[in-house]
């Protein structure tokens, strides 16, 4: 038995759990990685590099959407919320999934405040797992290169 | 607009009545991506399309039988029930059988898709064993 894979293994299967248990990740994310196999290795990091892409481009635009207190548009700031909400919580990211349920109740009242913190908050939490995920992939990288396979983590 | 053909299939038999062509229509990469995968993944052969029209142009490819649509209702910028109700015009009743992805299961949600002729509907986000099931109780009662 190659340690250095079990090793590695170890490793990679401790920090996805923490991801898990910090509430980085949820139940959604288990399911992506159940679609990715032999013949799409890949998968699971297409998909989150999309979804990054896209966080980064909605905080844009909603951010020029906030930018003038006297003329926000409040309609246009939804549809982004909605967008990522949505997005977010396909791929199981739950922390930004969490700050788009309350980022929608300022959208609703029209809190530019409000809106601007969580914007702001959505900035962080997307950008802390984009982090955490290169962190994940680059151990799964390390254990394919080792000669090992990754390990199917189950999650209680 | 993307096609995939399916992986070989482990169980021919029980797969059998997935197996056949299906367009999913959503409008944002991410859930498009997941979606079509999710579809390949329990045996369907898919093409992924972003817009209505899009939706519409290969169904009238007759050359690629499609069984089913699945509709993301929840679209910016585009209205799924206006796709449902454009699919149902042209093509009738009958096919291809429609199944709607909803963020919400509130009950105006579901009585607008049986107006539409939805043939069902699931919860997003999207469990895997969820769409296999729903898939397999819509073909089943179509072929009834």
């Amino acid at each position: 038995m190659n340690t250095v894979v079990a090793q590695l293994q170890r490793q990679f299967q401790d920090y996805l759990v923490s991801l898990y248990q910090q509430g980085f990740l949820d139940n959604q994310f288990t399911e992506l990685r159940k679609l990715q196999d032999e013949g799409t290795p890949d998968f699971v990091a297409e998909v989150v590099s999309l979804f990054f892409d896209d966080c980064s481009k909605l905080i844009n635009s909603m951010s020029r959407s906030l930018e003038r207190p006297e003329n926000v548009d409040f309609k246009q700031v939804d549809s982004g919320v909605h967008q990522l909400k949505g997005s977010s919580s396909s791929v199981g990211a739950r922390r930004v999934k969490n700050v788009c349920i309350s980022f929608k109740e300022c959208c609703d009242v029209q809190n530019r405040e409000g809106c601007l913190r969580c914007l702001q908050q959505v900035d962080y939490e997307y950008k802390m797992l984009k982090t955490k995920l290169q962190d994940l992939f680059n151990l799964e990288q390390q254990i394919v290169q080792a000669g090992g396979a990754i390990p199917q983590v189950n999650i209680n | 607009m993307l096609a995939g053909k399916a992986p070989g299939l482990q169980h021919p038999n029980s797969n059998s009545i997935l197996r056949g062509l299906i367009i999913t229509l959503a409008y944002d990469d991410v859930n498009r991506t997941v979606t079509k995968r999710l579809l390949e993944k329990i045996g369907c052969e898919v093409t992924a399309v972003s817009s209505g029209f899009e939706c519409l142009s290969a169904l009238s490819n007759v050359e690629m039988p499609y069984r089913v649509v699945i509709l993301d209702l929840q679209m910016p910028e585009m209205d799924g029930f206006e796709v449902a109700m454009k699919i149902r015009k042209f093509y009738g009743y009958h096919w291809p059988l429609i199944i709607a992805l909803t963020a919400s299961t509130e009950d105006h949600v579901r009585e607008r898709c049986l107006q539409m002729g939805v043939n069902g509907m699931i919860q997003k986000p999207v469990l895997l064993h969820v769409m296999d099931s729903e898939l397999r109780r819509a073909l089943q009662s179509a072929s009834e």
